[in-house]
């Protein structure tokens, strides 16, 4: 209960915060309940079947989108291909954020040559071009699951999240309290669960969010040049094939513009719940990155 | 417990300056040195490590390189009966296919680091992989050089600029707008680049590098349409990485004003633009070299998809197309360049950084 209140007081405080959190949660409630969405548009017919309708339909009151060039139904395909892209953000989000929690907690924890080796390692990670390696795995990957893409992503994700982190399990493992426990004979795990995790809560959040959004567009990019992997659809495979299809050139505007829009929107609200967070708990930033 | 004899590591501790060799002596003469020649080592292993970690990644991947080698030239009726065990084996071979993988590796990186070479390509046989590469890396310099460093020059220069006016309208529209747009992706920005100025005005072109009714050549047609063809690929970088070099500029210059040093250039009656470009942004572009070696690799990372969108004759064209016919030595080839020009480009940052800050001192 002091969390929530805690969290609360946080967001009433950080315009910024509230407005990201918003969008989010209408993009994530339009995701969860994306089957439903879909039913609804199709009504009898499934809208997102091969031929289901007439191809390249104009937008119009049957189909505020249009179809596209299977007669697919544009708006509900919008609508599940979102779903899609926030479940791989979250995803490998979530692996990369464990993955880059660990590496930090152990390397700058532990500190000597273990730190050195894992530093030297996420710096060559970080340094590199990675996206080479991910095209060339996604070649590989056909008729992957959902979840074996959000893994293949977190791979190259994860450096950020563990090299942000790792310096604030630095700067915390010298504090006092962190002595005191020490010095009390509390276990390093205990230590890093109930003193230093706690802190940190703040910058895991951030890296989540980062993480999530790098993942979301790395994929998107991926589609957008036709090289991802197949049987996902997500809102790049739909950006990739307006182009391919020259749907602009037939009136099917929506079905590159509204995508756009969309991950835009996303981008916005993900970045500005990172400023958000990252002003909440670093008030000397308050004063540079806002007004 | 009674007293006995102490610990081994208490008698460990007791410290005994060792006479100092003839190595370190050397290098507490020669400091700069000493750190050039640490920092070198360093570059070493990352290039190694970075090299290593490439190859395995690509060889422990499924697909068999030398059977899509077969089943392309069968597709193309050149070779139309079932490949015979020899031909295989002959292609591997010529492929750095046969062996085991260590023997493979170690053959790769002495063929790499003796001659320069990365084997014979797929796309186009019998052509090596370098040779590919090098054909398209001049177009990939050009582009991408350019507006990385064209990016970085205005985003630092505006980016102190909104620092050293914050608080300000036009300070404040600039600072906003770029956390809004900093680290939008860059295809991003091509696309809708593409779609207002090539599709909806035609205003230019979308594709290529240049017109192709002109010979390539030095002539002013020529450049003019380098220029014309470059300008939308190029600005889809330059505008994103111009608001994310504001958005970092900006935070280094705000810490920097609340310094007494300023105060007391002020009091001095220097006028303000001295005390901005004298005193204030030379703390900023500094720390701001340095990054801009770290964001090279990332910088990369968009280009390839930048290039593949403007179909650009670039090294990200040629990787996708080596990609779409698993061309393993191509692809290698271009994961190893990148590798390579971003590790010796933050190399060469570091290199020159005690050179131009006076402060900076690395040894110890």
């Amino acid at each position: 209960m002091r969390i929530l209140t805690a969290v609360l007081r946080t967001i009433r405080n950080s315009p910024k915060l509230a407005i990201g959190l918003a969008i989010l949660l209408v993009m994530v409630l339009v995701a969860i309940f994306s089957p439903l969405i879909v039913k609804g548009i199709g009504g009898s017919t499934d809208p997102l079947e091969l031929a289901a309708y007439e191809r390249w339909l104009v937008p119009g009151p049957d189909h505020l989108l249009g179809t596209d060039q299977f007669g697919r139904d544009v708006l509900a395909m919008v609508v599940s291909a979102l779903s899609v892209s926030l479940q791989i953000g979250a995803i490998a989000g979530l692996i990369s954020t464990v993955v880059g929690v660990i590496v930090a907690f152990v390397a700058g924890y532990k500190g000597g040559w273990i730190d050195g080796v894992l530093s030297t390692f996420t710096g060559i990670l970080l340094v590199i071009p990675t996206f080479p390696l991910l095209i060339a795995l996604s070649a590989y990957a056909k008729n992957v699951s959902l979840f074996q893409v959000g893994v293949m992503i977190s791979i190259f994700s994860w450096p950020f999240a563990a090299k942000t982190i790792r310096a604030q399990v630095l700067s915390l493992r010298s504090r006092p309290y962190v002595d005191l426990a020490r010095v009390s004979k509390a276990r390093d795990l205990e230590i890093i669960a109930t003193e230093l995790l706690p802190n940190l809560l703040p910058f895991i959040g951030v890296g989540f969010a980062s993480s999530a959004l790098g993942a979301i567009f790395g994929l998107v990019g991926l589609e957008v040049i036709g090289l991802g992997p197949g049987g996902v659809i997500d809102l790049g495979q739909i950006i990739f094939n307006a182009i391919n299809t020259g749907a602009l050139t037939l009136g099917a505007w929506p079905m590159f513009v509204v995508p756009i829009v969309l991950l835009t929107l996303l981008f916005a609200a993900l970045n500005m719940v990172n400023i958000g967070l990252e002003e909440v708990y670093n008030p000397r930033l308050r004063g540079v990155a806002g007004e | 417990m009674t007293a006995e004899a102490p610990p081994a590591e208490v008698v460990d501790k007791v410290p005994e300056p060792a006479p100092p060799s003839g190595v370190r002596a050397w290098m507490s003469r020669h400091p700069l040195a000493a750190y050039a020649v640490r920092r070198f080592g360093l570059y070493l292993v990352e290039l190694w490590g970075a090299l290593t970690i490439a190859f395995f990644f690509f060889r422990l991947m499924p697909g068999d390189p030398i059977q899509t080698l077969i089943q392309s030239l069968q597709q193309n009726y050149i070779y139309n009966q079932q490949a015979s065990a020899e031909i295989i084996a002959r292609y591997r071979a010529e492929f750095g296919l046969d062996g085991n993988i260590f023997s493979q590796y170690l053959v790769y990186m002495k063929k790499l680091i003796l001659h320069g070479d990365l084997g014979p390509s797929l796309i186009s046989y019998p052509t090596p992989a370098q040779d590919v590469i090098l054909r398209s890396l001049p177009w990939t310099i050009g582009l991408l050089g350019i507006s990385a460093v064209l990016a970085w020059i205005l985003g630092v220069v505006f980016g102190a600029i909104a620092g050293w006016r914050r608080g300000k309208l036009g300070s404040r529209i600039m600072t906003n707008l770029s956390i809004a747009l900093s680290h939008v992706p860059f295809f991003f920005v091509a696309l809708i680049l593409v779609y207002v100025f090539a599709y909806t005005l035609g205003w230019l072109p979308a594709r290529s590098a240049y017109d192709s009714n002109i010979n390539p050549g030095f002539s002013l047609d020529f450049i003019a349409s380098l220029l014309k063809y470059g300008l939308l690929p190029g600005l889809s970088i330059v505008v994103i990485g111009t608001f994310s070099w504001i958005l970092s500029t900006r935070m280094l210059m705000v810490p920097v004003l609340g310094e007494d040093y300023l105060v007391y250039a002020e009091a001095k009656g220097l006028k303000p633009w001295r005390i901005l470009t004298r005193y204030a942004l030379r703390n900023c572009y500094l720390p701001q070299i340095t990054a801009f070696g770290i964001s090279l690799g990332f910088i990369f990372n968009g280009n390839v998809l930048v290039e593949q969108l403007f179909n650009y004759p670039g090294l990200g064209t040629t990787l996708v197309t080596a990609i779409q016919q698993l061309d393993f030595n191509t692809i290698m080839g271009v994961t190893d360049i990148a590798i390579f020009s971003v590790l010796t480009a933050v190399l060469l940052l570091d290199l020159l950084l005690p050179l131009l800050d006076p402060r900076v001192k690395y040894w110890k």
